[in-house]
């Protein structure tokens, strides 16, 4: 056991925060928004940084990092309102990675780490519900749809479940064949999202169930994370704004019912972090435990429009106005509070579970 | 960063879950309801067996004569003890002795932690006055000097276990003309001193806390800890130690097991509705939120380091977990929830939630508000300015 972040994770987060806060200002971000564009220069400017292969292995020209350190990297982004998949060619990279065979992924991803391919998951169909999957690949060619399938309009690849004769898999499609059609949707966070149709388009194998699940893990985790970031952020924000903001001659920082919503949202941050963390942290571990991964994302879900709220309690007006960067946070907190699994799904999951016995310590 | 137990944190857990298991005897269980928090041969009998593994001093120095281990076992230690509801210390140990440790002379020290560990030696706080409670500083008790002695004036409330403590730890006034902060002292006082008369109080969690009177009580010179005027560091620093025993989880843990268990063996079909379970999984989720930050607070412990913003957090979120758990697990339990101890069989894991409940608010105000918590985080955690 070791809570610290080691030296080089301290370096790692210092540093890509320093990067962000020069690379991506604000007014980027809104008028990314306003498009409906990722920031492509941003993903170059990460390639050249050489910060894709944060989480693989050296072998393949990864910097053989683990969960905890591509957690930190993702919250980074989230903190800043970035607009590119780092989650979604991440999970697929180490998909790719850990279950393709050791050629393939080669071919994967040394592409991926020069930032020329982008591979995202497309998991959901229209019933919203991980276990129902009716896309279908027969003799490598895969015919079915998908729904809020994250950058979809700007990956190069999918990585797709769908069901075979074997059971349910993941499969790699080229998103540029012309039997992939993506359809925009607008959703709350304001990053690209869009449905899916594939309509025979060539697919190849790249792992089973179990692959399946693992991607499901990492998703969930890393976007406990973001919603982490975001509320990060908004806490910085809003403390910032209290010491400033002055009613009654004084800050608004120094009246006790201000001060003691500030502390509310950081007692929630600390232990969101503190379950974000250790959810990552049984990703790294040989045996990955789905009841922290699902009490991490849960706890996340639940306290990002929490903090967020409090947030704008306190910023009153000028934290609705776009002139102000706070929406950011509450925005894409929300979307990412249901993405990968909602507070819902993941306190099912927990409930599933309630009659075996815990292990508290 | 690392979030799974090492081997060795393991092995003594289990160590001392076989040690419990060996003295976990309903007698032991019933000496510790009957007393309240006292002690009584039966828990003496524990400490000495607590102590002669070495347990009672795990994480001080070698060199003090403790174990040299690090503060993640003493989180460990009392984890487990929490949960199993063992008598394993009381303010004694985990506030008096390690203030008398870092403040106490070299006489005092070798005169009355033997006596503290042999449980010859019991102590009852007393800080809070009846005009001086959230604003402690502000306590009006004095003690003047006269030749060899101080003479001890003035009245106590909440001073639980002073009816059964053979000492008394008083936080005194004894420079009325300095800053309020400046001029308190720490004085040993023994229970039986003329002088010093304890009034029962009532409470509603049965049992009884206590206010204390004190008129001319006279004690040697030398039973004032850590300096004259030099109190208000204790006070703080025992606060502080108190804060990591108000935020252990192990109890906490302990009914929602028992809840679970209940409902498995009793009420089977009402465990199979999915709205019970979706509360289930609520709390169980607030388990892992509260533990996720008291494991941080012992972690900074384990480090060397003094907690300040993050035992304020692992405070409150014990202590409001508390009164939520016990609150939830009656609902969930219905009318036989309301249904204490005395009921005898009917009440479902001997009435511990309704007792829990009825315990819980002194937990939320006790030891520092959470308010004054909030206040803390507030200002020494994100800045903000007063």
């Amino acid at each position: 056991m070791n809570l610290e972040l080691s030296e080089t994770q301290t370096l790692l987060q210092r540093t890509v925060r320093d990067f962000l806060r020069e690379e991506v200002p604000f007014e980027r971000v809104r008028s990314c928004e306003r498009e409906n564009q990722w920031d492509a220069a941003l993903w170059n400017a990460i390639a050249e940084q050489g910060w894709l292969g944060i989480a693989f292995s050296e072998n393949l020209g990864g910097a053989g990092g683990s969960f905890v350190d591509l957690g930190l990297w993702v919250e980074e982004f989230a903190q800043r309102a970035a607009i590119v998949p780092v989650l979604e060619v991440s999970t697929c990279g180490r998909i790719l990675q850990d279950f393709a065979d050791a050629e393939e992924s080669r071919r994967w991803i040394e592409p991926i780490l020069a930032g020329l391919a982008l591979p995202v998951p497309a998991i959901l169909e229209s019933d919203d519900d991980f276990e129902s999957i009716r896309a279908e690949v027969v003799d490598g060619v895969l015919t079915g749809a998908k729904t809020y399938v994250d950058y979809a309009q700007f990956a190069t690849h999918h990585l797709v479940a769908a069901r075979s004769p074997e059971g349910i898999g993941l499969w790699l499609v080229d998103a540029r064949n012309a039997g992939v059609q993506v359809e925009p949707l607008r959703s709350i966070g304001r990053t690209p999202v869009g449905s899916v149709r594939y309509a025979g388009v060539p697919a190849q194998a790249v792992g089973d169930h179990s692959a399946y699940r693992a991607l499901l893990r990492m998703a969930r985790a890393l976007a406990a994370v973001q919603c982490l970031g975001s509320m990060q952020t908004a806490l910085n924000q809003t403390t910032a704004y209290a010491k400033l903001r002055k009613q009654f001659g004084k800050p608004i920082g120094s009246f006790q019912a201000v001060r003691h919503h500030c502390a509310n949202m950081a007692i929630r941050i600390e232990s969101v972090r503190g379950l974000c963390y250790s959810a990552l942290s049984s990703l790294d571990s040989p045996q990955p435990s789905d009841e922290r991964i699902d009490s991490a994302k849960a706890s996340a879900s639940l306290a990002a429009p929490e903090v967020t709220m409090l947030a704008h309690q306190i910023h009153g007006g000028n934290g609705v106005i776009e002139e102000n960067d706070l929406y950011f946070f509450t925005l894409r907190a929300k979307e990412r509070s249901l993405a990968w699994g909602s507070s819902v799904e993941c306190l099912d999951n927990i409930a599933q579970g309630v009659a075996a016995p815990t292990d508290w310590l | 960063m690392d979030f799974e137990w090492d081997a060795e944190h393991i092995a003594f857990r289990d160590e001392l879950r076989a040690f419990i298991g060996e003295w976990r005897t309903p007698e032991l269980l019933a000496e510790y309801a009957a007393t309240y928090g006292g002690s009584g041969a039966r828990i003496r009998k524990f400490h000495d067996a607590i102590g002669e593994r070495g347990w009672m001093t795990l994480c001080w120095p070698v060199e003090s004569g403790g174990q040299g281990k690090s503060m993640l076992y003493n989180f460990i230690f009392i984890e487990e003890m929490e949960y199993w509801g063992m008598p394993y210390g009381n303010l004694t140990f985990t506030s008096v002795a390690p203030a008398l440790n870092a403040f106490g002379s070299e006489a005092q020290k070798k005169e009355w932690l033997p006596k503290i560990y042999s449980g010859e030696l019991t102590f009852a706080l007393g800080y809070s006055e009846p005009n001086a409670g959230t604003d402690l500083a502000s306590l009006r008790t004095r003690a003047d000097r006269d030749g060899d002695h101080w003479v001890i004036n003035g009245q106590k409330i909440w001073t639980s276990l002073a009816d059964v403590s053979t000492h008394l730890w008083l936080a005194v006034r004894t420079n009325p003309d300095a800053a309020k902060h400046a001029g308190i002292s720490i004085i040993v006082v023994p229970t039986d001193t003329p002088g010093v008369t304890i009034r029962p109080l009532h409470t509603m969690y049965g049992g009884h806390t206590n206010e204390t009177f004190y008129d001319d009580v006279r004690v040697p010179i030398e039973n004032c800890v850590g300096g004259i005027d030099q109190g208000w560091a204790i006070v703080m620093h025992a606060l502080n130690h108190e804060r990591v025993a108000l935020a252990a989880t192990g109890g906490l843990a302990r009914i929602y097991d028992q809840l679970v268990d209940h409902l498995r063996t009793h009420r089977p079909e009402r465990l199979a509705n999915p709205v019970v379970r979706l509360r289930l999984a609520e709390l169980k989720l607030e388990l892992h939120e509260h533990r996720a930050l008291a494991l941080r607070n012992a972690w900074i412990l384990a480090q060397g380091g003094t907690p300040i913003v993050e035992a304020s957090m692992a405070k409150i979120s014990a202590t409001e977990l508390r009164t939520q758990l016990a609150n939830a697990a009656m609902d969930l339990l219905g009318r036989d929830g309301g249904l204490s101890a005395e009921s005898a069989e009917r009440a479902p894991f001997a009435g511990k939630a309704e007792f829990n409940f009825r315990l819980s608010p002194i937990f939320r105000f006790g030891g520092g508000t959470n308010e004054i918590q909030r206040d803390i985080i507030a200002a020494a955690g994100l800045g903000l300015p007063r």
